[in-house]
């Protein structure tokens, strides 16, 4: 019952509260019953049951004769016009018929006041109806803060012992101190960006450097998660670009071939160290050079973020803003910040979470021009093929890595081939001759 | 020759020699000197935004090719003018680097105009070959130095809060910090400012007063000698424990004899998190007397922790408020999206410039989107704020000019 949709909506609690409050005025004529189905054998108590005692009432409903709320334990309200009491009596006995093994419905028969049904005259009753129910919103309060207390240690328990401790700011400053010296070189992946054909064959746009978070964990502090805290992860991201970019300066202990982007704060590019970083390189590299920035850098300082991305696209190198989901995405005026390309992040849920997400992310990556648009973190063929279906052209990921070594498996294949039936071919034309 | 002045320091403060040199350099050219000219960039026009140091330090080195083959000298002025005093340059030369510089700033409206238009803000340019203006020119450069002294004068107080006298933030300090965070006692600097509703007869209604931590008293006692905003990111780890003993403070109040509503603005890990609890039982069925205000940055770096904060707030029934958004923000993205109840945009001097026409009408864009009742001025500063918020249909205001008008309206009892 607890689906999406009727989460999101105000609680049942809350909307009988409004209700009651509004029929404060005219409350003469009304009555209600108070359905304790929550007494029930929880055997009875399934979605199904619930549902069907519900569905008692829609006749009543339909001819305005009556409003049912159904709460959070399962019980049911009806309040109704006093004309139908009759009509009510016999749902309730059709009811009471449903649930006829349960023990609480066996042990007592069917009197007024009863362990199952509680009848009030809306009218007389009005203080008693209205205590009740706010004593079940407020528990309902305290029950959902008491769950989520629970679960707030049980996840950071979990989390501990999964990822390992949380980065402290002590830690922090041992990791970017280890960080001026250690040579990361051995730590830099790299991630190619493909377009890729109905036939799902890969072609290389460019590809991503970056020092992979997991490795440098497991050389420098293992045991400790250093994306616990965002904003301590943040600045020790500051670290990381100055690192990179002394690793990119390097170029002859590289061989990057083709374009390549890499991750760099707004604060980055406007510090000495990048001025010295583009002082050295030349302007046909800075061509084949391409910065992501992050959405939530971007929007610390918009200011500095339009200011470096014109310093950035007038010496010649792309912006890439990264870091898209399928929910920031339709609230950002991309055009607006006028970076180059863009990179959404793929989530199941874009196929999965209904038709609304789906025709929205089509629209914004439409808007977008869709030739500008990475989809990214893809690790099934799913996405691909979402990505494809709103005209995406350009991803990147762990299936993109499998694809691609696939491809080059198929070449080797077919050089292999070629090479064998070139060798046939001689051995016919000896034998020929 | 090309060459470029220095700051030179000297005992009792550094005093620029920068407007000294342009000065003397003024006073040589004689009437004979043929082919000199001077290009005034008015960078110091620029909003205080745009005009950070390292901005500045990034704009000059466009012109270091310029200075290695031409016979031009830059003076970077304290005011961060800069002023190119040229010899037989051909413009032609010069007007490409003065684009790639506009070009920089043109978020800035002092960018607007066209290179040698009638509104061009940006640049001046004097042809010595006119005594008029040579004359002209070495007035201005007077009035620089003299402002130059003034600036160089300017208290502390006066100046932004980022710009906090102290060393950087670093992790090693921020741990320091975060220990006597743990301990301080910080009752007594929990200071409120008022949010008001402004009605037409010019009676007005509080609508909620800010609970805060005043940081710059914060800093002072923790760490006088660290600028807590010298980075932005450690200075959002150190909110996290502010928070945990704002709510712990305010958790002792009462909140059922709670005169006015409050608003506090949190992190949202601190909403989801043990201390909020204990505050959220001390609230108990008071919940619509609070508003939470979360940041916009922390929105965006998590925006399902977001949705899940705001489910959950709007669900007990206090009321969620974005903060943080700015005229410049609101550009680019549409905060009516978020699905809060109410959301606060800092008053900019971006709105009141003659050509703040496309700012102004985001803005309207974003009130009709929202609900009028729904938005709220932050950061208003002056009476013309007021006016021109009215004008929109905004009738909630926060700032440093609304304290002083609930003074005011207290004491006339119209509040």
């Amino acid at each position: 019952m607890a689906d999406e949709k009727s989460r999101r909506l105000p609680s049942q609690e809350k909307m009988l509260l409004d209700y009651l409050r509004r029929l404060e005025d005219h409350k003469s004529d009304r009555q209600a019953v108070h359905l304790l189905l929550s007494n029930l054998k929880s055997y009875n108590r399934r979605e199904h049951h619930i549902r069907a005692a519900a569905n008692s009432f829609e006749q009543l409903i339909k001819e305005m004769q009556g409003q049912l709320f159904l709460l959070e334990n399962s019980d049911l309200f009806f309040f109704f016009k006093t004309d139908v009491r009759g009509q009510v009596e016999t749902i309730i006995q059709k009811i009471r018929f449903l649930f006829g093994d349960d023990p609480l419905l066996e042990s007592e028969d069917d009197g007024d006041e009863s362990n199952f049904t509680v009848w009030y005259d809306a009218d007389e009753q009005y203080e008693d109806i209205l205590k009740l129910i706010q004593g079940l919103v407020n528990v309902k309060a305290q029950k959902r803060s008491h769950a989520r207390a629970r679960m707030d240690t049980r996840a950071a328990l979990k989390a501990r012992q999964r990822e390992g401790e949380p980065l402290t700011p002590e830690v922090l400053a041992k990791v970017e101190t280890a960080l001026e010296r250690a040579d990361l070189s051995n730590l830099v992946r790299r991630q190619y960006i493909c377009r890729i054909d109905s036939q799902m064959i890969p072609e290389q746009s460019f590809s991503e450097m970056f020092i992979s978070i997991a490795d440098l964990r497991e050389t420098m502090i293992p045991g400790v998660n250093l994306v616990s805290n965002r904003w301590l992860f943040q600045h020790l991201t500051e670290s990381l670009d100055l690192r990179m970019l002394s690793l990119l300066s390097k170029t002859d202990s590289y061989t990057i071939s083709g374009d390549i982007s890499f991750n760099a704060n707004v604060a980055t590019l406007l510090s000495p160290e990048f001025q010295d970083f583009d002082d050295n390189i030349s302007a046909a590299k800075r061509g084949s050079m391409i910065v992501e920035l992050q959405m939530i850098d971007i929007f610390s300082d918009l200011g500095s973020y339009l200011f470096a991305r014109e310093y950035m696209q007038d010496k010649g190198y792309r912006v890439c803003i990264d870091g898209l989901t399928h929910k920031t995405l339709p609230l950002i005026e991309r055009e607006r910040l006028g970076a180059d390309l863009i990179k959404l992040v793929w989530h199941p849920e874009m196929i999965d979470g209904g038709e609304d997400i789906q025709e929205n992310v089509r629209a914004m990556v439409k808007r977008t021009n869709p030739a500008r648009v990475i989809l990214s973190r893809v690790d099934n063929r799913e996405a691909i093929d979402f990505g494809h279906s709103i005209g995406i052209g350009l991803f990147q990921g762990h299936y993109v890595e499998n694809l691609i070594a696939e491809d080059n498996r198929r070449r080797e294949l077919l050089k292999l081939k070629r090479r064998m039936e070139r060798a046939a071919q001689e051995a016919d034309e000896l034998d020929a001759f | 020759m090309a060459t470029s002045g220095s700051l030179i320091s000297v005992p009792g403060g550094e005093i620029s020699i920068e407007e000294t040199m342009l000065l003397d350099r003024l006073r040589l050219l004689k009437a004979s000197d043929k082919g000199y000219y001077v290009v005034h960039m008015h960078l110091s026009s620029l909003r205080p935004g745009n005009r950070k140091p390292h901005f500045i330090k990034i704009a000059m080195r466009n012109f270091d090719d310029l200075l290695a083959n031409f016979n031009v000298t830059l003076y970077c002025l304290t005011t961060d003018d800069i002023v190119l005093l040229c010899k037989d340059v051909p413009v032609e030369e010069i007007d490409p680097v003065i684009q790639k510089t506009r070009q920089l700033f043109s978020e800035d409206p002092l960018t607007d105009g066209e290179d040698g238009s009638i509104d061009d803000k940006f640049t001046s340019w004097y042809d010595f070959s006119n005594q008029e203006d040579l004359k002209t020119f070495i007035e201005i450069a007077n009035e620089l130095t003299v402002q130059a002294l003034l600036q160089k004068k300017k208290p502390e107080d006066s100046k932004p809060m980022n710009s906090l006298a102290g060393a950087r933030l670093g992790p090693t300090s921020t741990a320091e910090i975060q220990r006597s965070l743990q301990r301080v006692n910080m009752e007594d600097l929990i200071d409120e400012q008022t949010c008001i509703i402004v009605y037409p007869d010019e009676k007005g209604l509080v609508m909620f007063r800010e609970k805060f931590v005043s940081m710059r008293a914060l800093q002072k006692r923790v760490a006088p000698d660290v600028n807590l905003f010298g980075s932005p990111w450690l200075f959002l780890f150190l909110t996290e424990t502010v928070d945990r003993r704002l709510l712990a403070i305010l958790s002792q109040g009462n909140f059922a004899s709670l005169k006015n509503h409050i608003s506090l603005n949190l992190n949202i890990s601190s909403v989801l998190g043990r201390e909020f609890q204990h505050f959220h039982q001390s609230v108990g069925n008071n919940t619509d007397k609070v508003v939470i205000e979360f940041q916009l940055i922390d929105v965006f770096s998590d925006m399902n922790s977001y949705g899940n904060a705001r489910d959950m707030l709007q669900d007990l029934g206090y009321r969620v408020l974005i903060d943080g958004l700015s005229p410049l923000s609101l550009q680019f993205f549409d905060p009516s999206q978020l699905m809060a109840d109410l959301i606060k945009i800092s008053w900019g001097q971006e709105f009141e410039s003659d050509d703040a026409e496309e700012r102004v009408e985001d803005m309207r864009q974003v009130i009709q989107g929202m609900g009028k009742d729904r938005v709220i001025l932050g950061r208003t500063d002056s009476e013309n704020a007021v006016k021109w918020a009215l004008s929109l249909g905004i009738t909630r205001f926060q700032g440093f000019y609304i304290d002083n008008l609930v003074d005011v309206m207290q004491l006339k009892g119209i509040l």
